[in-house]
């Protein structure tokens, strides 16, 4: 009771301690900026992107009913738009089973761990410019690497606690598949923050918008590459929707849950899908930036706006691209998703960032000691010549990428050997040959 | 060498990529079309909207009537219960003396006519053995009743046929 008392006079005097610790002379607008107003924002943040994961959970079924020549959900109100309502009462009024046997708290605190670690990130996804977001933190991807990767611990947990041994083989191959493919996606990243030399997510737009609104796909195809598949695979989507083979393992991790708690974990899945195409769209796809259509609009909340617009779209698309690709491939066998992670995505992101950073240190003026003076550096950041722009692609299009490829058919040149098809062939030529050899030796009678 | 070209470009993946975009756009705009063997949604509505049911599809039974007088066709003949392989057709019948002009003939009458739908295999024998085109199976398929009494149908109901179906569109 003291403690709470002591609390609510430490947050009530915070203007004054904050202004005496700091030692500004400041109006007092400590309680506006830093708890209504990033109140206001997460409530807001939260209300859209929780509608849009219902959403999303629509359209992935009626995307996928169209690729299949069927309509999708129709019956509960037009064109079947009140479906997720109906989804979310169903699922809250179902029975909430925890299996005989399962660790209980853990069991119960999986699910949260989860959806905790896919919600945190929203904070620092940059919606639009100014005061469209949350948090614009000086380390904001770091930040986002980081939290996203915990989401992996829920999944764990929630497979080794189902008592299940379809739950808990969903588990261990969505770790392993989470961790392989997470350090692809932080390899591939790495050659675009090369040009933003930002951590900040705002910083990455703004640097973009100032390169003479030039995406940064343009010069990191492979960059761009390399993260979709690894977001794909880090989400747990089609084509690498291993932990929840259907054919092999019931559901996967989530065999066990029902109800609200399952609903958690497709919470997460489908933010976890919006927060990764956030990331490409800041990283590679220019942001709420449209090659330079802001700086048209001169009111402020009009620009807002219409950034936010941008940038929703573009989310949106690569959205929409994960469920064009999920109704289209097939899945990877396991020893091929290990395969693409570790001998094609991880060489090739490391490659990326040798190859991108050789061709920047060539562009420095000479005096920096780069050779060809495409990029100059002022107080405001780096200016790219035109050269430098034409520069830039040919390297990302038509040098970087037939090296990767060299690079990865020499690495993988050899691992046709080492699969099961081949190996068995190898046993019956080496015992044809054998064969051969004996009746060659025996006379003939 | 075209074959290596177009698997480091993966064109494989790209041709798969646009087999499915193709039909989700064909989706969306393309209006439904029965008899299109290659339409883009196949899926019938239907409660909502009246299936689809091929031309020699055998459902409900029915009596026809005589379109001039109105009244049955049936001559009681016993044929189709005779034909039936599974026995669910009762004809009962009298003898009774018919005025048809100036002569008046004995005949047989046709009093009830129970024909057991729980049991039809909708083989159409009893169609095909009715002398005067009267016992008839229609395309109707919507049999289904609350209680075993209801596959009974009796003379007034095969006369009227079933239509408690509605359909919204």
């Amino acid at each position: 009771m003291v403690a709470i008392m002591m609390m609510m006079t430490l947050l009530l005097t915070a203007p004054e301690w904050v202004a005496k610790l700091t030692g500004e002379k400041k109006p007092n607008t400590f309680w506006a900026d830093t708890v209504i107003y990033p109140i206001i924002q997460i409530l807001v943040v939260l209300f859209i992107v929780l509608t849009l994961v219902a959403y999303l959970v629509y359209l992935e079924r009626k995307v996928s009913a169209f690729m299949q020549a069927r309509l999708g959900p129709m019956r509960v109100g037009p064109w079947g738009l009140l479906q997720p309502a109906a989804d979310g009462l169903k699922l809250l009024l179902k029975e909430d089973i925890i299996p005989l046997m399962a660790d209980k708290g853990v069991f119960i605190i999986a699910p949260i761990i989860t959806v905790v670690a896919a919600l945190v990130v929203l904070s620092v996804v940059p919606w639009g410019p100014a005061w469209a977001t949350i948090a614009n933190i000086n380390i904001g991807i770091l930040f986002l690497m980081a939290v996203s990767s915990v989401s992996v611990l829920g999944l764990v947990l929630s497979g080794w606690s189902s008592n299940s041994k379809y739950s808990l083989l969903g588990a261990l191959r969505s770790s392993a598949q989470m961790v392989s493919y997470e350090v692809g996606m932080g390899l591939s990243i790495m050659g675009a923050l090369i040009f933003a030399k930002t951590l900040s997510m705002n910083g990455i737009i703004e640097a973009q918008n100032a390169n003479h609104h030039l995406w940064f796909v343009f010069f990191q195809p492979l960059g761009f590459l390399i993260y979709i598949i690894c977001a794909l695979g880090e989400t747990n989507r089609a084509p690498f929707d291993l932990p929840e083979a259907e054919s092999e393992l019931v559901a996967g991790y989530h065999t066990e849950y029902s109800g609200f708690r399952w609903a958690l974990f497709f919470m997460a899945e489908y933010t976890a899908m919006i927060v990764t195409s956030a990331v490409a769209v800041t990283l590679y796809l220019g942001g709420w930036g449209l090659f330079g259509l802001e700086t048209f609009i001169k009111d402020p909340t009009l620009s807002v706006i219409v950034g936010i617009v941008i940038f929703f779209l573009k989310v949106m698309a690569l959205i929409y691209a994960a469920m064009w690709f999920r109704w289209t491939f097939p899945r990877y066998r396991y020893d091929q998703l290990m395969d693409l992670g570790w001998k094609w995505l991880i060489p090739a992101g490391l490659a990326n960032i040798v190859l991108t950073g050789i061709w920047y240190a060539l562009a420095l003026p000479a005096d920096q000691g780069g050779l060809f003076g495409f990029i100059t550096h002022d107080a405001s950041g780096y200016v790219m010549t035109g050269k430098g722009i034409v520069y830039f692609i040919v390297t990302g299009f038509l040098v970087t990428i037939p090296i990767v490829w060299m690079l990865l058919a020499a690495i993988n040149r050899r691992s046709r050997d080492f699969n099961l098809h081949a190996q068995r062939q190898l046993q019956i030529s080496l015992r044809r040959e054998r064969l051969q050899k004996t009746a060659a030796a025996q006379p003939a009678e | 060498m075209g074959g290596t070209i177009k698997r480091l470009l993966l064109f494989d993946l790209f041709k798969g990529l646009a087999v499915t975009f193709k039909y989700n756009w064909r989706a969306l705009y393309e209006a439904r079309d029965g008899g299109n063997p290659n339409q883009a949604i196949y899926t019938e509505q239907y409660p909502l909207e009246p299936a689809k049911i091929s031309e020699r599809f055998r459902g409900a039974p029915r009596l026809n009537l005589d379109p001039e007088t109105g009244g049955t066709l049936c001559i009681a003949c016993d044929l189709c219960a005779l034909a039936c392989p599974v026995d669910c057709i009762e004809v009962g019948s009298i003898r009774r003396e018919v005025r048809e002009g100036d002569k008046v003939n004995k005949k047989k009458v046709l009093t009830t006519f129970i024909f057991d739908t729980s049991r039809c295999m909708f083989c159409n024998l009893c169609s095909e053995a009715c002398p005067t085109d009267c016992l008839e199976l229609t395309q109707s398929f919507e049999l289904a009743v609350y209680h075993r009494s209801g596959f009974r149908w009796d003379r007034e109901m095969l006369e009227k046929g079933i239509d408690y179906v509605r359909y919204d569109r």
